[in-house]
């Protein structure tokens, strides 16, 4: 019954897969809280244009990942703050624009293959050791990051101004959110693929959110249900020959399915 | 007589956006423990100056002084606690309860590393007593009725101990009821505790007996020294730019 963990790139998978459920469904409460839901979306076709650099100039494409990320996520910060743009606006332009560098670069460099592929959809097989220590020290810190300043994060999803008035560096800690966001980012898509990690960041939120209770059970919450779907969707796509990302969005999918109809009867 | 430094001190202000003059050279002070209300005309610069006042608003020329300090060398805004004119109108779906946003008032001041001390906690604990809403610290926000969450919001600000509360219109929503029990907690609040309060308010004849001054501001700020003594019918209709009526109250004492 266990062989699937007989497997090193199962166990590494695993590791990996743990970790980034973890970052992920923390992360993602604050993000939806804050109504940022598109930010990934953008950060994570942003972290592609860092995977063509690596893979076309040969560096290690995980950090390149999170270098464009984290560069990314400035910019949007600057624009949202710096011009009244709409700032879902700013999101779709960044969106687009990252995906239009990302596949010029890989063209121009030759770089359409398997590997590529992996990155846009996740693959469980692509984890090296290396990425799990890339991986678990950077999560480490991003973690860290999220919950030295929770309270202060959570203040300010709930009323910026008043966050403001009370002496909380509003504008640093909204740099340093989205910066963590990008690194979480920029991690995850090894596993869950550029084009899915969105859902696992906000999904199991807005999951959790159906309960309606409390923050922090909130937090507890979401956290559950990506963990149950990132080990439900590995252990799956391994039985099943399925590709990992997508099985992993689609428990989660089925887990939100489940509690908006739990919680929407009562 | 005693020297009295302004919490709030404010010269020739004047906030211009885009082209149009919101606040034209406004000059006032606010002293400790003073109850002041704050009348005007919608689109007449109210809210414009208390979002100067907290620094949420950089003014076009002028300065403010708060403490004797230039806003932007003042660090304890702790002492100010703010309640704006969202309090009543909460995204139902948050996941906070009672105490979650109580406690958010001890954010700014807790240690960098620690979760919130036993002195937090009984801070908090005393703001809802205050606010008499202990007995609702475990229900959701989303689930308050508009008196029930204006309460939750004043809690909040308490928390953090302010000498200075300013509330833009915090009421609008809530019954006449819980805005009754609302003026009185105002007035305790000030005469007992000595809290400073600047308030933001269309209700100004049910507050007329507990406010020290009143300042009304469209563009230009008129202040009042006396307002138990009723505004003129040409000040007011100099104020909202509208014909005033008189109106007769009569008051029943009990």
């Amino acid at each position: 019954m266990f062989e699937i963990f007989e497997y090193d790139f199962m166990q590494r998978a695993f590791v990996a897969g743990i970790i980034i459920a973890i970052l992920a469904s923390v992360s993602g409460t604050f993000v939806v809280l804050r109504r940022y839901s598109m930010i990934s979306e953008t950060l994570a076709h942003s972290a592609l244009v860092g995977v063509a650099v690596g893979l076309v100039a040969g560096f290690n494409p995980l950090w390149m990942a999170v270098v464009f990320a984290v560069i990314s996520a400035w910019l949007i910060e600057y624009l949202r703050s710096a011009f009244t743009l709409y700032s879902d606006a700013v999101l779709a332009i960044l969106l687009s624009g990252s995906l239009a560098i990302a596949v010029i670069i890989v063209s121009l460099g030759g770089a359409f293959n398997n590997s590529l592929f992996s990155y846009l959809f996740g693959s469980i097989l692509s984890v090296s050791s290396e990425d799990v220590v890339t991986i678990a020290i950077f999560g480490s810190i991003s973690l860290g990051a999220l919950l030295l300043f929770s309270k202060e994060f959570y203040f300010i999803a709930y009323d910026e101004e008043v966050a403001k008035t009370s002496g909380i560096k509003v504008n640093l800690l909204n740099f340093l959110l989205v910066s963590v966001v990008a690194v979480i980012i920029a991690l995850s898509i090894r596993v869950v693929g550029s084009l899915l990690i969105g859902a696992l960041m906000i999904i199991p939120t807005v999951s959790a959110l159906q309960f309606r209770v409390g923050f922090l059970k909130t937090v507890i919450i979401s956290l559950f249900i990506a963990l149950f779907s990132v080990i439900a969707g590995m252990t799956l796509s391994f039985y099943f020959s399925l590709p990992s990302g997508a099985t992993i969005v689609l428990c989660v999918l089925f887990i939100f399915i489940i509690s908006l109809i739990a919680n929407n009867r009562r | 007589m005693k020297f009295r430094v302004p919490i709030f001190d404010i010269k020739n202000l004047s906030f211009v956006l885009k082209g149009q003059t919101i606040l034209s050279n406004i000059s006032l002070e606010i002293f400790c423990s003073e109850y002041i209300a704050i009348i005007g005309p919608n689109g007449g610069g109210k809210t414009t100056l208390i979002r100067m006042l907290l620094g949420l608003e950089k003014p076009t020329s002028g300065e403010v002084k708060i403490y004797g300090k230039k806003l932007s060398n003042f660090k304890e805004w702790h002492k100010i606690g703010y309640v704006g004119q969202r309090a009543s109108h909460v995204d139902a779906s948050f996941p906070a309860t009672v105490l979650d946003i109580v406690k958010m008032g001890r954010t700014s001041q807790r240690s960098m590393f620690g979760a919130f001390s036993e002195l937090d906690n009984q801070l908090v604990n005393d703001a809802m007593l205050k606010m008499d809403i202990l007995d609702l610290k475990d229900k959701m926000i989303g689930t308050l009725s508009g008196g029930q969450r204006q309460r939750v919001m004043i809690a909040r600000a308490l928390a953090s101990k302010p000498e200075i509360l300013i509330l833009d219109e915090p009421n609008t929503g809530v019954d006449v009821a819980s805005q009754k029990k609302f003026y009185a907690l105002l007035r305790e609040l000030n005469k007992k505790e000595g809290i400073t309060i600047v308030f933001i308010t269309h209700d100004i004849g049910v507050i007329a007996d507990d406010i020290a001054r009143l300042f009304t501001i469209n563009q230009k700020a008129v202040i009042c020294n006396n307002p138990k003594q009723t505004l003129s019918c040409e000040e007011m209709s100099e104020l909202y730019g509208i014909d005033a009526h008189l109106l007769h109250v009569h008051k029943h004492e009990h």
